[in-house]
């Protein structure tokens, strides 16, 4: 779209890879890309200037080509225009707390301002300038950032007089576990790999307390890791444990309203002892207790007196 | 090199004026990390003159935003030395003059 004859030779070597004579390699499929199409990728530009094009641009050709094409969205002087992106400004404020990132206050390499733009401005017509008029911009920004004079003049090899004012503040990651040297042979046999540490305390547990009797259920139905519920489960009381994760762990799962905390076996005990039948009945139809309050279904009328009951199940199978 | 950058361009007898000033513009409210108050240091008086005789001229105070930004227009044309300067409270000056283009 933006690049016309370089789309025109990949179609045409897309084309030709159909062709029986081109196909190679060891799933027979695909063709060499060539020179040309490597190049159309191969368009990043390194912190030490490789990979920078011949031409070159002046702050003063920059200006006006900024103006025309930047200065909408980024301001005439780099301010932002609107919420786009500040490019000026914002020097000493990085460790404020409203710290503002430019090209000036935070970039460490000019590099990365030539392959922005060269990659992917103007916003609507991305690659359609010049090497010379990316260049120019490039010039023109550094200008507006007071890191070059409005005499200058950017080229491959004035580019290497350019130094970004935070470049200093990056550095190598020197933590411990970052620097380490790769082993490439003879390296340790990770078998005999042994875990001195670990670290305890970063994940938050306190919602599982295993004496608590509850399931924790914050991860599914899979995740019933409280002793207590790890017994044998017929099949209604299986069907019910999930009626009972969305209807009936609010009350039971805490003992909320006086009720009988799923899992704890001296709670259920004398409730068990009345009957299947009567749990069941007050569960449907609700209950008043001198403990507390039973709504019927748990206040969740859409259920089915069996998806009630199996959850009734559920419940007096893991409270044994 | 200056701390104010100025765009001025004339069409059609009117000159168009766009300018970045520099500056912290300092309320003297803040406070910084150890709690003591930053002193207060903002633009008072800003004067813009066409060569020599003042189109505009403002006070400005802790309510504009730090590196203010001012647009203004007034008749002029191509050729003409416009000269923005502003002071602040604490005595400094700064001032600088472009062509009308």
């Amino acid at each position: 779209m933006f690049r016309s004859p370089k789309c025109g030779a990949f179609t045409a070597a897309l084309l030709m890879s159909i062709s029986p004579v081109l196909i190679a390699g060891p799933l027979g499929i695909g063709a060499p890309a060539t020179a040309e199409m490597i190049a159309g990728w191969d368009i990043d530009i390194r912190p030490d200037g490789q990979g920078l094009p011949p031409g070159a641009g002046s702050v003063a050709d920059g200006e006006g080509l900024y103006e025309a094409q930047c200065a909408s969205c980024h301001g005439l002087f780099g301010e932002g225009a609107g919420r786009w992106p500040v490019l000026a400004g914002g020097e000493g404020t990085l460790d404020t707390a409203h710290p503002e990132k430019t090209v000036g206050s935070y970039w460490p390499y000019a590099s990365t301002l030539w392959d922005y733009i060269h990659r992917a401005m103007p916003y609507p017509a991305p690659q359609s300038l010049t090497d010379d008029e990316v260049y120019a911009i490039t010039a023109y920004v550094l200008y507006l950032n007071d890191i070059v004079d409005d005499d200058f003049v950017l080229n491959q090899e004035t580019f290497q007089e350019v130094k970004m004012p935070n470049e200093p503040n990056f550095y190598i990651d020197d933590r411990p576990d970052v620097v380490n040297t790769r082993c490439m042979a003879n390296c340790a046999d990770p078998a005999l790999f042994e875990i001195v540490t670990t670290i305890n305390g970063v994940t938050p547990t306190a919602h599982f307390k295993e004496d608590s009797g509850v399931a924790a259920n914050h991860y599914g139905n899979e995740s019933s890791g409280a002793e207590s519920v790890k017994v044998a489960l017929s099949d209604a009381a299986v069907a019910g444990e999930s009626v009972h994760a969305k209807a009936c762990n609010v009350c039971h799962g805490a003992g909320i309203a006086g009720a009988p905390v799923t899992g704890d076996a001296g709670a259920w005990t004398d409730r068990i002892a009345q009957g299947m039948s009567t749990l069941n009945k007050h569960a449907i139809e609700g209950y008043v207790g001198k403990n507390g309050v039973m709504p019927a279904k748990g206040g969740n009328m859409a259920l089915s007196d069996d998806e009630v009951a199996n959850a009734v199940a559920f419940m007096v199978e893991s409270s044994q | 090199m200056t701390t104010i950058r100025i765009k001025a361009k004339e069409r059609a007898g009117i000159v168009d004026v766009k300018s970045l000033m520099k500056h912290p513009m300092e309320t003297g409210l803040r406070k910084d990390k150890d709690g003591n108050i930053i002193p207060p240091h903002f633009i008072q008086e800003i004067v813009a003159e066409n060569n020599g005789a003042v189109v505009f001229s403002g006070s400005f105070n802790t309510s504009i935003s730090k590196d203010p930004y001012l647009s203004f227009q007034y008749s002029g044309k191509k050729g003409d030395k416009l000269t923005l300067s502003w002071a602040d409270n604490q005595g400094q000056k700064e001032s600088t003059t472009v062509d009308v283009g």
